[in-house]
């Protein structure tokens, strides 16, 4: 019967099993958080998680379409960083450039998710070893330019970050509707489509008249992008470029985009539930923090649950 | 149209060189270092570089262990450091302490690897998480034993283990000696080692033809993060204090050293001698940096540059 029900369920909201985990977690996560602490279930907070998940969303949002197609970036951290010295470094010399200055740091980074992609395709050397190349090359370059916190943004960019809009940070709803464009370019657009064809089988796809090298190209432009968009926000959050800020964006943005239920080696998932990944580790650190438990112990927690997670769904036969 | 056909050309000689290019690039290298330095080859710099390369060296033979068997261990670095903590958490004196802290590390380590080859083999976890998150979970654990500073003190003997030199040798390369003829020996003569082979080819005609795939992966993963653990010992007593990074960046350039001494990451191909002299290599890389006189930065980049092009070249030699 129960089986029957969760069957009903799966079809009836048309539920990838994969993401049952994430909500149960989920569910976890804010019970648990409306038992133990009475600050934690209030508009206020839950708006301040909102506001302080944004990076990471979207950095994960670009993590994800490089994976569904089958790769990896693990130059997003690099992407994130660069992209903060860039922005922060011009405009402190030429503060009228902000605005343009927001577009030429989001085409700064499309141009080195490109590069990344057209390394991958035309060398045929596995992502991993691409893109940590080419993030090697970024960190040495900025930290050539600089060791400490450089430049810095007009007063009111932060607005971006910190600003709401009846109540809803304006940086929560640019993710969110960041999440819910990739969402419907994935589903019901061809290139969208393509996505998963080419994460499925690059060969397969080819044959059925699919350009995988372009929707290769398209991923890892496309991460590239939002890792440039996870710098501005981080910009506008803290109004400098810091050569470190990215370090540990490109492996906290892998998490929520396993916990989310797409496979590495490509070719399966949902966006949306990588933003559940997003809020599941958002909501989970914010808990956390109420409940006054080190950031080591967080570390932990994370780690557990990325094994939790991995070794419950089952994986592909084609490993990375 | 002439540049196309002389760099294919090129290519064509790099291919008919092939196992050729690891010797020829070390011997390219340390012409370099000699043409920039003509000091470069005194002993005490050849004894300084040695003793530097020897606890990466550690690492990369048994990384090259789990690339083989079409694997990835990013928790060498973390498990390193947890090495060094662990030996200053006895917070010994006396050198009699040293086989004691040996011995504990190294079943602690087995340990570590044994769960990261169960996750791998038996739940059919990609390589890239579990090790990714056993490196956040043993980073958590060690930071929450230190708080943040580790303490404790070590035995003097781990300074001659790490910086000695017995006859003019470096203890430390004494010790990489040691293993690389154990291991070599287990890769290249041993049953054993045809076993890694077959299975890092195609696991499921390992299978076939009556290997225990899971069994090897296994061992080639406690292996690989033993000699981790080792080597962690080994730096702790190179740098001479314990801090909770120390190895930090060691997973990244083993993977690097191993793919520069022609281990495919898609498994099954190369030899343990290729990834020492890839070790070499890098650790030779980042020293002429120094002798140029370009900031240590400059190693990241070089580093990228070297990862792709290198790694493009051996794609393409193999692969036609």
């Amino acid at each position: 019967m129960a089986y029957s029900k969760s069957r009903y369920l799966v079809r009836r909201f048309q539920l990838d099993p994969s993401l049952i985990i994430v909500i149960l977690l989920l569910s976890i996560v804010v019970i648990s958080g409306f038992v133990l602490s009475d600050r934690f279930g209030t508009t206020r907070n839950f708006m301040n998680v909102l506001e302080q998940s944004s990076g990471l969303g979207f950095a994960s949002i670009g993590q994800a379409m490089v994976v569904i197609v089958g790769g990896i970036d693990l130059s997003i951290g690099a992407v994130v960083t660069a992209s903060t010295i860039f922005m922060a470094a011009v405009v402190d010399l030429h503060p009228g450039l902000m605005i343009p200055m927001i577009f030429g740091t989001l085409l700064f980074g499309a141009m080195i998710g490109f590069c990344n992609g057209y390394l991958t395709i035309k060398t045929g050397v596995h992502p991993l070893v691409v893109t940590l190349g080419t993030a090697s090359i970024l960190n040495g370059s900025v930290l050539i330019y600089t060791l400490q916190p450089t430049g810095g943004v007009p007063y009111w960019f932060e607005e971006f970050a910190y600003g709401r809009i009846w109540n809803v940070p304006i940086s929560g709803l640019v993710m969110l509707s960041c999440f819910a464009l990739t969402w419907l370019f994935l589903r019901y657009f061809q290139a969208g489509r393509a996505f998963y064809a080419v994460g499925e089988s690059p060969e397969a796809a080819r044959l059925s008249g699919i350009q995988s090298s372009r929707v290769i190209l398209l991923a890892y432009s496309a991460s590239g992008f939002f890792a440039a968009l996870a710098g501005v926000y981080f910009v506008s959050r803290t109004g400098v470029g810091d050569p470190r800020i990215g370090d540990p964006i490109t492996l906290a943005s892998i998490t929520p985009v396993i916990l989310g239920g797409l496979i590495l080696g490509g070719g399966k998932g949902n966006v949306l539930g990588v933003l559940l990944g997003v809020i599941l580790i958002s909501l989970l650190g914010n808990l956390l923090n109420y409940m006054n438990i080190s950031t080591f112990i967080q570390w932990v927690i994370q780690g557990v649950i990325i094994i939790i997670a991995v070794s419950v769904y089952v994986d592909k036969g084609e490993k990375l | 149209m002439s540049d196309v056909k002389s760099i294919r050309s090129y290519l064509k000689i790099f291919k008919q060189l092939g196992g050729l290019i690891v010797p020829l690039s070390l011997v390219i290298l340390v012409g370099t270092a000699i043409l920039l330095q003509p000091s470069f080859l005194s002993i005490n710099n050849v004894q300084d570089i040695l003793t530097q390369a020897a606890p990466l060296a550690l690492v990369v033979l048994g990384q090259a262990f789990v690339i083989l068997v079409r694997g990835l261990d990013l928790s060498v670095a973390s498990l390193m450091a947890s090495a060094a903590v662990l030996a200053t958490a006895f917070n010994a004196a006396s050198d009699a302490m040293i086989p004691v802290i040996f011995l504990v590390t190294i079943v602690a380590s087995a340990g570590v690897g044994l769960i990261n080859g169960l996750l791998v083999a038996k739940r059919n976890v990609s390589p890239f998480l579990a090790t990714l998150a056993m490196m956040i979970v043993l980073q958590g654990i060690r930071f929450y034993y230190t708080q943040g500073a580790p303490s404790g003190s070590l035995p003097e003997g781990f300074r001659v283990l790490g910086a000695g030199r017995l006859a003019g040798i470096p203890v430390n390369m004494l010790v990489f000696f040691f293993f690389f003829c154990i291991l070599g020996w287990l890769l290249h003569k041993s049953s054993f080692g045809r076993k890694i082979y077959i299975t890092g080819g195609n696991p499921k005609s390992a299978n076939l033809v009556g290997i225990n795939a899971d069994r090897v992966t296994i061992t080639c993963y406690v292996i690989c993060s033993v000699m981790a653990g080792i080597a962690g010992l080994f730096l702790v007593g190179f740098v001479g204090t314990v801090d909770n990074w120390v190895g930090r960046s060691y997973e990244i350039d083993a993977v690097v050293a191993c793919v520069l001494g022609g281990i495919m990451l898609t498994g099954g191909k190369g030899t343990l001698w290729g990834a020492a002299t890839g070790a070499l290599i890098l650790i030779l890389i980042f020293n002429i940096v120094i002798i140029l006189g370009l900031p240590v930065q400059a190693q990241l980049i070089i580093k990228g540059i070297i990862i792709i092009f290198v790694a493009g070249l051996f794609s393409r030699s193999t692969q036609h």
